[in-house]
């Protein structure tokens, strides 16, 4: 198993920089996630790794061994590389069976006929599409098609799995379901893989690790769980869902002992604590992001002891409501600003209704306005 | 291989921005070597012959003898006759264009577009006589419509009575009724994939405005069409000024001069052939068509072709009721006239010691034993085989090479290519002929092409590459640059993945683009009358001077066979291949 460290690399087209220097590495057996909106580079920067795109500048190793290195002008062909890639169209072969399909690598590598049988039956197994080897490909349905270019992405064991945005031609429910084996699959295999998507559930739900991008550069690397509670930039937060971010001043900031940072923070008519990643100098503007399934809520008047716990809190009047089966979304005009907020839908909250929100420290992050990624992320 | 490994696979329409430039840099020997060797054989079969067009209508003697360059040939075109036979082209071209785009058009949403009984079967008729050689619809007309012994006229003395003719083809009307005849089939298969591609929601969404089902055909489907009928006009009309058949079967008789047949006369028919008038001539139409060619263009701008995209989609059809036997009527009255009227007459024919003298006396077989032992046009049927064989083959792989490297690749210099290969679609057959004969003459003489069976082939080639690579490219447009990336990703190298996907995936397009390749040889007359000499002749030659020589009732026969070899064709392109793929 090998994993894939890519190193400064760029890919201009013409004057347009779709990937702008960018690192990170893939652990072996890891599955990464790049995520982005599209047209931010993701495609690019797979398509550089698998060899179908050549890198500008920088330097991209597989397993220890440098496949492309601009600087020195060496570059590996595609064929060489020993990769897997399953494409967003899936790419499966109009005039093979789904046999010859998955077979295709491994009769390109000139194996034995029997060992080829049984691989390709073995493979097929794994994703659950054995009854229809020797069906022509173009009579299959977008999710078996999806299978079939797993099976044959897998077949021949490659070094490491690209995958572009895989699910994204699939409804709704067929995708959280090939989420889900494909993730099962993965582990099993315990294969290395690379996977673009531009939707976050999927990202998060699926990989080891996350690398954020926007604009062809990366924005943060780091688990599911960091980018989504502890993002280090606003355009990080943002990425995900509907967040409130308000704006505030440090009062104070003490080391929790542990890497991280308690502030005391005071905004507009409210005040709290709240946690950062590093460490904020007094009286230096600060932005909060709370997310909206963070804040609590109660009726006005009802639990104002914000100040004992140290949590945020705000009153406001309900002006929007949506109902969304096991929750609803609220939008609540404070004096601070309108907050957004998802609340258990049993809470029986009304339009037009005054309620206190309140946040406790853990579910409010600090970032450093216009913080720059760069600067910031672990290498 | 080195192109192969250090190829950047397009992923955008070439020439979106120049992505693969830096990924070639100059290190990409072997690609500028292909480049190069496509740029010269592509330029040997057009710049060459044209720029010896223009040599020739320069210089006052033909190429090898003594003479001086001056602008004689030029000024000997502008004369008042020249000037007849420019307003000639023209109206005739309009006069059988329009009609037959309204003919097509009718057709084509009868096929396309209505429950008329038997469409798959309609539209395989209807595009037959695209298929049949001109030349022999040309001579079938001859013999039926002749005024004092054609077949029709008979009928009509026997029916009423009367001595006088009713139909008269060697007019002004019978050259437009016969361009008519192969001009809407083909225009018929240029709109037909238009009318289906059509996306239904369209013209539901225009009924759910409130238009009328009529008003709704005039302002969406028509309008959304424009594109498509406004190029096909366009071509068609360009093919009408190049085409020569008609003009010299039914103009000529008639006075009625045309540019083509005034060209094939001052070369064939005046006891001195005025060279230098005639390559002027030449380079003076290539100049009129360069600037319909360029006004074509700037009505589509600049897509010289309107593609279809191959989606699936089913159109609204439009119940007609009882009215659709009428349109299945119109569609087989089409057929009878342009293809069981004259293959009928030329089965008449074929069995009578003279045509127009139908009695039972009459009747033999001699014809065919007369044909069988031709040994002139037993070498023709093997020559024209030859050419047919090698040509289209050659042309195919010529064209699916240039169409891989202009759709597939970002390599330097396949624009040029784009455009060379493409020069010959507005070079009539006749020009390019002349421009040929001159460019073989001016060879060394150790490449003995002039006067022989390659000079033909040569010809066939560039004229057919146009075509070629337009069928290609589709094909592979066709074809999503993933299906590609993919196998080269897992492990096939650019030679296996051409072979085992893009030869795999795009043969049924080769094989229907040699087929029609193969058809336009075996009709080819313009040029090969040019081109041939004694022993390298091909079988619309010896036919032409068969016909000349009066023997119709042999040419009634060998234009039966030739029938047989395009129904077994167009057989195996729509059965075999399996592949409706549209022609141009
Ligand atoms: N071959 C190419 N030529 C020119 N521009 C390209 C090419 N490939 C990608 N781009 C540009 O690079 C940017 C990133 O594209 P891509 O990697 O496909 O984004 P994503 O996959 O994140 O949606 C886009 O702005 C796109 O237009
Ligand atoms: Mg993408």
């Amino acid at each position: 198993m090998s994993g894939v460290e890519i190193e400064g690399v760029s890919r201009c087209f013409g004057s347009v920089v779709a990937v702008d220097n960018i690192d990170f590495k893939v652990e072996p057996g890891e599955f990464v996630a790049l995520l982005g909106p599209s047209g931010c580079g993701k495609t690019t920067t797979l398509r550089m790794v698998a060899g179908l795109e050549r890198n500008s500048r920088g330097r991209i190793s597989i397993g220890g061994r440098v496949v492309s290195d601009a600087a020195a002008g060496y570059f590996m062909a595609p064929d060489r590389r020993q990769l897997g890639m399953v494409f967003q169209s899936y790419a499966i072969w109009p005039h093979m069976t789904v046999f010859d399909n998955v077979a295709y690598p491994l009769r390109i590598r000139r194996r034995p006929k029997d060992e080829i049988r049984e691989r390709v039956l073995r493979a097929l197994k794994l994703v659950e599409m054995q009854p229809y080897a020797e069906r022509a490909a173009p009579a299959l349905s977008g999710g078996q098609q999806q299978r079939v270019a797993i099976a044959r992405a897998v077949v021949f064991e490659p070094e490491v799995l690209l995958l572009d945005e895989p699910l994204s031609n699939l409804d709704t429910r067929l995708r959280a379901q090939m989420g889900d084996e494909f993730r099962a699959l993965q582990r099993r295999l315990g294969i290395t893989s690379l996977y673009v998507t531009h939707d976050q559930e999927e990202a998060m739900s699926l990989s080891d690790r996350v690398v954020v991008m926007q604009e062809g550069r990366i924005l943060q690397v780091g688990a599911p769980e960091d980018i989504y509670q502890r993002p280090r930039s606003e355009a990080v937060a943002a990425f995900f869902g509907s967040p409130n971010l308000l704006e505030g001043e440090v009062a104070r900031c003490r080391s929790d002992g542990n890497g991280g940072f308690f502030l005391r923070v005071t905004g507009a008519s409210w005040e709290g604590e709240c946690r950062a990643g590093e460490a904020f100098a007094e009286g230096e503007p600060v932005i909060i992001l709370v997310r909206p399934e963070n804040v609590h809520v109660a009726e006005a008047g009802g639990g104002g002891n914000s100040a004992t716990n140290g949590a945020i809190a705000w009153t406001g009047q309900v002006v929007q409501l949506a109902f969304r089966g096991a929750r609803v979304s609220l939008s609540v005009e404070t004096p601070a600003q309108r907050l957004m907020v998802e609340s258990p839908a049993l809470l029986g909250v009304r339009e037009g209704d005054r309620l206190t929100l309140s946040v406790a420290p853990h579910g409010a992050w600090a970032i450093r306005p216009g913080a720059r990624p760069r600067e910031s992320f672990p290498p | 291989m080195t192109v192969a490994a250090e190829r950047s696979p397009a992923r955008f329409k070439p020439g979106a921005r120049g992505g693969a430039r830096e990924v070639l840099g100059g290190r990409n020997i072997g690609g500028h070597a292909g480049v190069l060797a496509l740029i010269a054989i592509l330029a040997f079969l057009t710049v060459y012959p044209v720029s010896m067009l223009l040599y020739g209508s320069l210089h006052s003697t033909p190429p090898g003898t003594a003479g001086q360059f001056n602008l004689h040939g030029y000024r000997a075109i502008f004369t008042a006759e020249n000037f007849t036979v420019l307003s000639n082209t023209v109206v005739i071209s309009l006069a059988k264009t329009i009609p037959s785009l309204l003919t097509a058009i009718l057709l084509a949403w009868i096929v396309a577009r209505t429950d008329t009984p038997a469409r798959r079967l309609l539209e395989v008729l209807i595009t037959l006589p695209f298929f049949i050689p001109p030349l022999l619809t040309a001579m079938a007309w001859g013999m039926l419509g002749n005024p004092q012994v054609g077949a029709l006229n008979l009928l009509w003395k026997w029916l009423t009575g009367s001595d006088t003719a009713v139909i008269n083809v060697y007019s002004w009307g019978g050259v437009v009724w016969h361009m008519m005849q192969y001009s809407t089939p083909f225009l018929f298969l240029l709109i037909v994939d238009a009318f289906r591609a059509m996306d239904p929601s369209l013209e539901e969404s225009s009924r759910m405005c409130g238009a009328s089902r009529w008003q709704t055909f005039r302002k969406i489907t028509l309008a959304l069409m424009l594109p498509a009928i406004t190029s096909s006009f366009l071509l068609s009309f360009i093919r009408g000024i190049e085409s020569f058949e008609s003009p010299l079967f039914f103009g000529t008789p008639a006075g009625i001069t045309v540019f083509t047949t005034e060209l094939y006369n001052a070369i064939n028919h005046r006891a001195d052939p005025d060279y230098q008038y005639a390559t002027a001539l030449s380079f003076a139409v290539l100049g009129v068509m360069l600037l319909l060619v360029a006004w074509q263009w700037r009505a589509l701008h600049g897509r010289s072709f309107h593609t279809v995209t191959g989606k699936g989609y089913t159109p609204d059809v439009t119940r007609l009721g009882p009215w659709r036997w009428v349109t299945f009527a119109f569609c087989m009255l089409f057929f009878v006239v342009a293809v069981a009227l004259p293959v009928g007459q030329l089965l008449l024919g074929s069995f009578f010691r003279f045509f127009g003298f139908y009695t039972w006396d009459m009747l033999t077989l001699e014809n065919y034993t007369k044909v069988f032992q031709n040994g002139e046009l037993r070498r023709a049927v093997w020559n024209t085989f030859e050419l047919g064989l090698l040509g289209s083959t050659a042309t195919m792989v010529l064209g699916g090479i240039v169409a891989y490297v202009t759709v597939r690749t970002e390599w330097r210099g396949r624009r040029l290519i784009d455009v060379l290969a493409w020069l010959p679609w507005m070079t009539p057959g006749m020009v390019l002929g002349i421009g040929f004969l001159w460019a073989f003459a001016m060879l060394p003489g150790f490449v003995p092409i002039y006067g022989t069976i390659w000079a033909l082939m040569l010809a066939y080639i560039a004229l057919g590459t146009p075509v070629a690579v337009r069928v290609m490219s589709a094909a592979y447009q066709r074809l999503s640059t993933d299906l590609e990336e993919c196998s080269r990703v897992h492990g096939a190298s650019w030679w296996q993945t051409l072979w085992r996907i893009m030869i795999a995936l795009a043969w049924p397009s080769f094989a229907v683009g040699w087929i029609l390749t193969f058809f336009s040889i075996m009709r080819e007359l313009s040029a090969s009358v040019l081109l041939f000499s004694a022993g390298s002749e091909v079988l619309s030659v010896v036919l032409l001077k068969m016909w000349m020589n009066g023997e119709a009732e042999q040419v009634s026969v060998v234009g039966l066979m030739t029938m047989l070899l395009v129904i077994f064709f167009r057989w195996l392109q729509l059965r075999v291949i399996g592949a409706r793929i549209s022609t141009l």
